[in-house]
């Protein structure tokens, strides 16, 4: 079902039926740890159809990220230096032998590998040279040799006749990589200052020790003490993509499905619009989701997906079903379930009045957070 | 009451200045506005969509040229609006002339590029990329390219630009590292019904969820605060006409009334592609303009805000001098060009400047005009 969605948004050349086929994909799949994976590295190598104009390219990368995101980062990394949608985002086509654009070579250490001050601009300028010939051509990647400066250059000091691929390898072998990834894992399923500096630093050492597979990174975190600890519950701002998949997957909205058109709408103006990062940093994340417009929005959905205006149908969202679902009273259900705690004093007057009382939660501070 | 001092008010009565170095981002820029005074300057931008008349915008009357080739469409020279022995503005923007006496309002004429592409994508994707090349349409737009550079200055979380409208976001305000938002209307800023519950007492222990109490309060104050600007612009002497373009430009008024600290605001009014049967439609539309740009400059005055705000007013083109046979005109090559706000002298101190063009660059008369704007 998700392919056939997929095929006909691609098909349609409308980038908001993509969007809504992969909030499809998050509200159905029985693996969501893989759906937000493939968040976090659409985030991590921030691509925007804002520029790359082709929803077919958007797609594939997609694909892409989801097949690698838990595999070795080595794969992950090819696949992107030579994805068509990235290329085409950071000017590759334009970087020619005669004339070097920097713009991919910087972008690929700053934000894909290194980060900022593990490499020199002349490591960008010699970079530059080594990417020089790779470009998109009818939607695919291309080497076009002419193009190439064939010459020795330099990075991180080693000498020699590098192409891009070399320089791939380069970036690989270099120590900042595994702390980045480490960084990027931690930051993806850990509280905001849950992660010391010496966890990721211990993550990173073990990255290396197992050829950069961040499926072990994952597990790693997973089944650590720090993830479990007191102080690593609700330590975490919920992305809009997250706050509205985790609501519906939670309050059990799942036939019918709300329209997955509408939520990618809604993400949007709560943020996140997926396939168009803001800029090639992505999405800033953490308390920057919470701004005033954004919380707003938020309690806004909230109301409208419990009223049912997001469905077709307009069928309102039943508490007391659910709540009777799961053999509890809905004022214990839905606090339990959502905020994992009891109900907070001035929610008590609702107790009566189910709808009401899941939308304060919804709405509540509380319910930000992860 | 000038609506400046509405939102100190609101400020000083407000709680949350008492949490004054925790003030969360949306305020912290009003705080200061209120604190002393806030001296960024903002650029509105009204994209006229469908390539404006220029020559029965600012017509040139006096010119022999003008009956000769508008035998049908001419406009009669009793009922303009003269801005001096030469020409004179439409009828319908007579609201502006007063603008032109107080000097807050100047037309650049003749404003286009060279060898210009009469399509209205190519035309378009050049003004708002300032740039020829049809590759680099795609890509970032002159609004988003300055955004980008201004990027260290607007470190509040508030976007650098935004869009009041239902259209897409135009190519002008995309950025690589700027942020640009699109508001189909205040009301995304407004709560639906409440957030009933008071939230419960902050426990110092747990910062990120006192952050989040506070972003919600915060949120409150926001919603409180578009309410109450709302309602005080109805009040104090700044009526609006009952048209779109002057619903938005209100809005966008409110918007930098509450302090937001975005710096470049964007709105269409579209309907300009008038092929036929001109005379009607390009009234109500010059109509629709002058009354929503007068409008909002009267509120802008009365705020004691127009200093520090410039409106821009283009079209991807103008059209030709010569009718065609079906009453209206075809796709020509420059226009004039409003801008709009006390400080509006950009090029010369004279109010009409005559043949302007972009220059070879393709850049000149944007980006100049913005660059030395900000």
């Amino acid at each position: 079902m998700s392919s056939v969605i997929c095929d006909a948004a691609v098909g349609s050349s409308n980038i908001n039926r993509l969007k809504a086929w992969w909030l499809y994909r998050m509200l159905k799949t029985p693996n969501p740890l893989r759906e937000r994976l493939t968040l976090a590295w659409h985030n991590h190598f921030a691509t925007s159809n804002i520029k790359v104009q082709d929803v077919g390219m958007m797609r594939r990368q997609n694909d892409s990220l989801r097949e690698h995101s838990a595999g070795r980062f080595e794969y992950l990394l090819r696949s992107m230096a030579h994805d068509p949608a990235v290329l085409v985002w950071l000017d590759a086509d334009a970087n020619r032998k005669e004339h070097p654009n920097e713009n991919l070579a910087r972008e690929i250490m700053e934000l894909f590998t290194l980060g900022v001050g593990n490499y020199s601009e002349e490591d960008i300028k010699e970079a530059a040279r080594a990417l020089t010939g790779w470009t998109v051509k009818q939607g695919d990647f291309l080497n076009v040799a002419k193009r190439h400066d064939a010459g020795e250059k330099t990075i991180f000091g080693q000498t020699g006749k590098w192409n891009g691929d070399d320089f791939v390898t380069l970036l690989l072998e270099h120590s900042a990589t595994p702390r980045r990834i480490a960084f990027r894992v931690c930051e993806l399923l850990m509280g905001e200052s849950t992660c010391e500096d010496s966890l990721v630093e211990e993550l990173a050492v073990g990255l290396v020790e197992h050829d950069l597979d961040i499926g072990w990174a994952i597990e790693t975190v997973l089944r650590s003490e720090a993830f479990f600890a007191a102080g690593n519950i609700r330590n975490r701002v919920l992305s809009p993509v997250e706050f509205i998949v985790g609501l519906i997957r939670c309050l059990e909205i799942n036939s019918p499905l709300p329209s997955t058109l509408l939520l990618a709408e809604t993400t949007a103006n709560l943020g996140q619009d997926l396939f168009n990062p803001p800029n090639v940093f992505g999405w800033p994340g953490g308390r920057s989701w919470l701004t005033s417009r954004a919380i707003i929005g938020r309690a806004n959905f909230a109301s409208a997906l419990i009223n049912g205006e997001l469905h077709s149908s307009r069928t309102p969202f039943d508490a007391a079903v659910l709540a009777e679902r799961h053999n509890v009273g809905a004022e214990k259900l839905l606090p339990q379930v959502l905020l994992g705690s009891e109900l907070p004093t001035g929610m008590k007057p609702l107790k009566k009045e189910p709808n009401q009382l899941v939308t304060a939660v919804l709405s509540s501070p509380e319910a930000f957070l992860g | 009451m000038p609506l400046n001092s509405t939102r100190r008010h609101f400020l000083r009565q407000s709680s949350l200045i008492a949490m004054a170095p925790a003030i969360p981002a949306f305020l912290r820029p009003a705080a200061h506005a209120s604190a002393k005074n806030n001296d960024e300057r903002i650029l509105v931008v009204v994209q006229l969509d469908g390539g404006n008349d220029g020559i029965n915008t600012v017509v040139p009357f006096a010119n022999d040229g003008y009956p000769q080739h508008r035998k049908e469409l001419q406009l009669k020279t009793n009922r303009l609006a003269k801005v001096n022995d030469e020409v004179a503005l439409h009828r319908s923007l007579r609201p502006l002339a007063d603008l032109l006496d107080d000097v807050q309002f100047s037309i650049v004429q003749g404003v286009g590029y060279p060898n210009p592409n009469r399509s209205h994508d190519v035309s378009m994707a050049i003004w708002q990329t300032a740039r020829f090349d049809r590759d680099d349409h795609k890509s970032f737009g002159w609004l988003g390219r300055a955004m980008d550079e201004h990027r260290e200055a607007n470190a509040s979380g508030a976007a650098d630009s935004v869009l009041l409208g239902t259209e897409s976001p135009p190519v002008a305000l995309r950025g690589r590292r700027s942020t640009s938002v699109s508001l189909a209307h205040l009301g995304d800023l407004k709560l639906r019904g409440k957030l009933t519950p008071k939230t419960p007492n902050v426990d110092p222990n747990d910062d990120l969820l006192a952050f989040a109490r506070r972003a919600s309060l915060d949120a409150r104050g926001t919603a409180a605060l578009i309410d109450e600007v709302a309602g005080s612009a109805s009040r104090d002497g700044a009526p609006y006409p009952d048209t779109q373009l002057a619903g938005r430009l209100s809005s966008i008024a409110q918007l930098i009334k509450s302090g937001f600290s975005t710096r470049v605001y964007y709105a269409i009014q579209s309907g300009y592609d008038t092929h036929a049967g001109q005379l009607p439609s390009h009234s109500r539309l010059l109509n629709e303009l002058g009354g929503a740009l007068k409008a909002f400059q009267d509120d802008l005055n009365s705020a004691g805000l127009s200093d520090r705000i410039l409106t821009l007013c283009f079209s991807e083109f103008g059209r030709r001098a010569a009718e065609n046979a079906s009453l209206g005109t075809d796709h020509g090559t420059a226009g004039p060009v409003f801008v709009m706000g006390s400080k509006a002298t950009p090029t010369s101190p004279t109010r009409v400047t005559k043949a302007v063009f972009c220059g070879v660059s393709g850049q000149k008369f944007p980006l100049h005009l913005l660059l030395d704007y900000f």
